[in-house]
């Protein structure tokens, strides 16, 4: 297929052309476009609906970004909120996939069903996980059966502290399983042979955990914190639901709910771009950092 | 084929590690499972009971009120239905799209060679950076522009094709045979036959795990919509349980029965694919490959 025969192979990389047009069409309208035009937008000081023509600024936006405390509350909050929860997921869902893969039976089951919750819609799970925190429902009745504390109200979505630990906890809850099947496949993927040798050297479990599945898994432990960092970074829909239920919006204004509220309900256009573009910056970093490593941690078997 | 095996007698202990481990196991079952009994059980029951101090997990009855109120929603409406229906048709055509266009382009992109293969899918990798929080204000602005708000293209068309789906199609075309492709051309089949008819087809499994990764994203978009569809009938499910969430005096019990109603798409799905469900998990881990 080099170029034996230049007719046919002009044809071909016609024909190469035309199957990716559509799709190379959409991402330029779709992602390219938005991106710059978000990027632009973001020096104009634009207020939708309004006839006044957008007045440049420069990076106006961005200074004032830089001293609004709101702004800083965001991202303390989205802050707060990825590490919260990617650290236990991480840490979690590897405990649990190797338990999984530990014991003899069951198996699939297990999988299945700690893959369950992100099956439903992160819509479901935050309505469920509101009823459970209700005052009167069973986070309370169960916390307050283990610690033995009768009778008291824990505010999972009143006060400050216990709101961020709620969206958070359901956060954790939808997605461990899902981390839990990626660290199965990774854990399966290191073949076996390796830790036979071992146990022949006289290895101990303990042992090949650190010396074997650590250091071969390690790929897929960048791979696994990066994506769920990146998830965490964009989480919108429990915090949203959350306020829509009346809880405080401050501690859990996250960055997305900000651009949310500032470009659509505010209509400062220019300003929510700003915001926009620091959240995808932030994402291409953690992109390019997953990239770096994962590179450079390539492992052969 | 029945032999019966003759067990040795050595009666094994069970060793407190493995009870260790069963008993973490079953903690994080219990962990993950309790939220979704307690919707289950919770929607079958009058809301007085639902928030009743000791919490009972089997309901005395089915109160079917709640799935009455639900689809009735509090003003009598019925607009649940529509709202259903929207969510079916907005996941639907997304799906359809993405899954050929993405076929159709990871096929140029694995089987083809032509100048500058190599940075339009570098460019389309790119796209997976940009998050749809960072695009949702311009794009928004154009969808007003051209009037699409509170249309099904409006709700559709940042969607027909995602770069995750591209990527995965690719990957999973590198392999396929150049001389099978060859063979079908000297036989006289135009490109798009052969797309059609022998591509397509083969492609099974990834075209399965890509359907379901894709409905159940726009089975869960709520930003979007909420941008984009203001009126009640050309509301989606997200947007549906949103409003019905935040309406004062909401009985507990018609909430969980939205939910519920609301889950059977993808419980369904869930049950009958389970393997593609999980394996489109899995596969962010071949990316490397």
């Amino acid at each position: 297929m080099k170029k034996p025969y230049g007719g046919i192979e002009r044809k071909l990389s016609r024909w190469g052309w035309i199957f990716i047009t559509p799709s190379l069409l959409f991402f330029s309208i779709f992602s390219f476009y938005p991106i710059l035009n978000a990027a632009y937008t973001s020096f104009f000081r634009k207020k939708i609906l309004s006839l006044k023509p957008p007045t440049f600024i420069g990076l106006k936006n961005y200074s004032y970004l830089l001293q609004s405390s709101d702004f800083w509350n965001s991202i303390r909050a989205t802050f707060v909120f990825t590490v919260g929860t990617f650290i236990p997921l991480v840490v979690f869902s590897l405990l649990l996939a190797v338990l999984i893969l530990s014991v003899r039976k069951g198996q699939k089951y297990l999988q299945l069903a700690y893959y369950a919750p992100a099956v439903l819609s992160s819509v479901v799970a935050a309505v469920i996980w509101l009823s459970i925190f209700d005052p009167r429902g069973i986070g309370n009745q169960w916390v307050n059966f283990f610690m033995n504390t009768p009778g008291i109200d824990h505010k999972w979505l009143a006060s400050s502290f216990m709101v961020q630990f709620s969206t958070i906890l359901v956060y954790f809850w939808k997605y461990i399983g899902y981390f839990v099947v990626i660290f199965i496949a990774g854990l399966s993927a290191i073949p076996g042979s390796l830790y036979e040798a071992a146990r022949i050297d006289g290895a101990s479990n303990w042992q090949s955990f650190w010396r074997i599945t650590f250091p071969l898994l390690k790929p897929t432990v960048v791979l696994v914190s990066v994506m769920s960092m990146l998830q965490c970074l964009k989480t919108f829909s429990t915090q949203y639901l959350f306020v829509q239920a009346g809880s405080p919006q401050a501690p859990i204004n996250v960055i997305t709910l900000n651009i949310f509220n500032t470009g659509i309900r505010d209509h400062h256009i220019g300003r929510s771009s700003a915001m926009s573009i620091i959240l995808f910056l932030i994402m291409l970093f953690f992109t390019w950092f997953q990239f770096k490593t994962s590179k450079a941690d390539d492992v052969t078997y | 084929m029945s032999t019966i095996a003759i067990q040795p007698r050595t009666s094994r202990m069970i060793s407190p590690v493995t009870i260790l481990i069963y008993l973490i196991l079953l903690g994080a079952l219990i962990f993950t499972l309790i939220p979704i009994v307690f919707m289950f059980s919770a929607s079958m029951m009058p809301s007085k009971d639902i928030l009743k101090m000791p919490f009972r997990w089997i309901p005395r009855g089915f109160h079917w009120q709640n799935f009455a109120k639900a689809v009735a929603g509090n003003d009598g409406s019925y607009i649940f239905i529509r709202n259903f229906m929207n969510s079916m048709i907005v996941s639907g055509i997304v799906t359809l799209t993405t899954v050929i266009l993405s076929a159709i382009t990871g096929y140029g992109l694995a089987k083809f060679r032509f100048k500058g293969r190599n940075f339009v899918f570098l460019a389309i990798m790119a796209t997976m950076m940009i998050p749809f929080e960072a695009i949702m204000i311009p794009l928004y602005m154009v969808a007003t522009k051209f009037h699409l708000q509170n249309s099904y293209g409006g709700l559709t068309l940042p969607f027909l094709v995602n770069a995750f789906g591209v990527f995965m199609m690719r990957q999973y075309l590198l392999p396929f045979p150049d001389e099978f492709l060859d063979a079908t051309r000297i036989d006289g089949a135009g490109e798009l036959g052969i797309f059609w008819y022998v591509v397509l087809p083969n492609c099974a499994p990834a075209i399965a795990t890509l359907s379901i990764l894709t409905f159940r994203s726009q089975w869960d978009n709520l930003l979007w919509p909420l941008l984009i569809a203001q009126s009640e009938k050309m509301k989606t499910l997200p947007l549906y349980i949103v409003k019905f969430s935040a309406e004062k005096y909401t009985n507990e019990g018609a909430m969980m029965a939205v939910a519920v109603l609301a889950s059977i798409p993808m419980l369904i799905l869930f049950f009958t694919m389970s393997k593609y469900f999980v394996s489109g998990s899995a596969v962010f881990n071949s990316r490397k490959g």
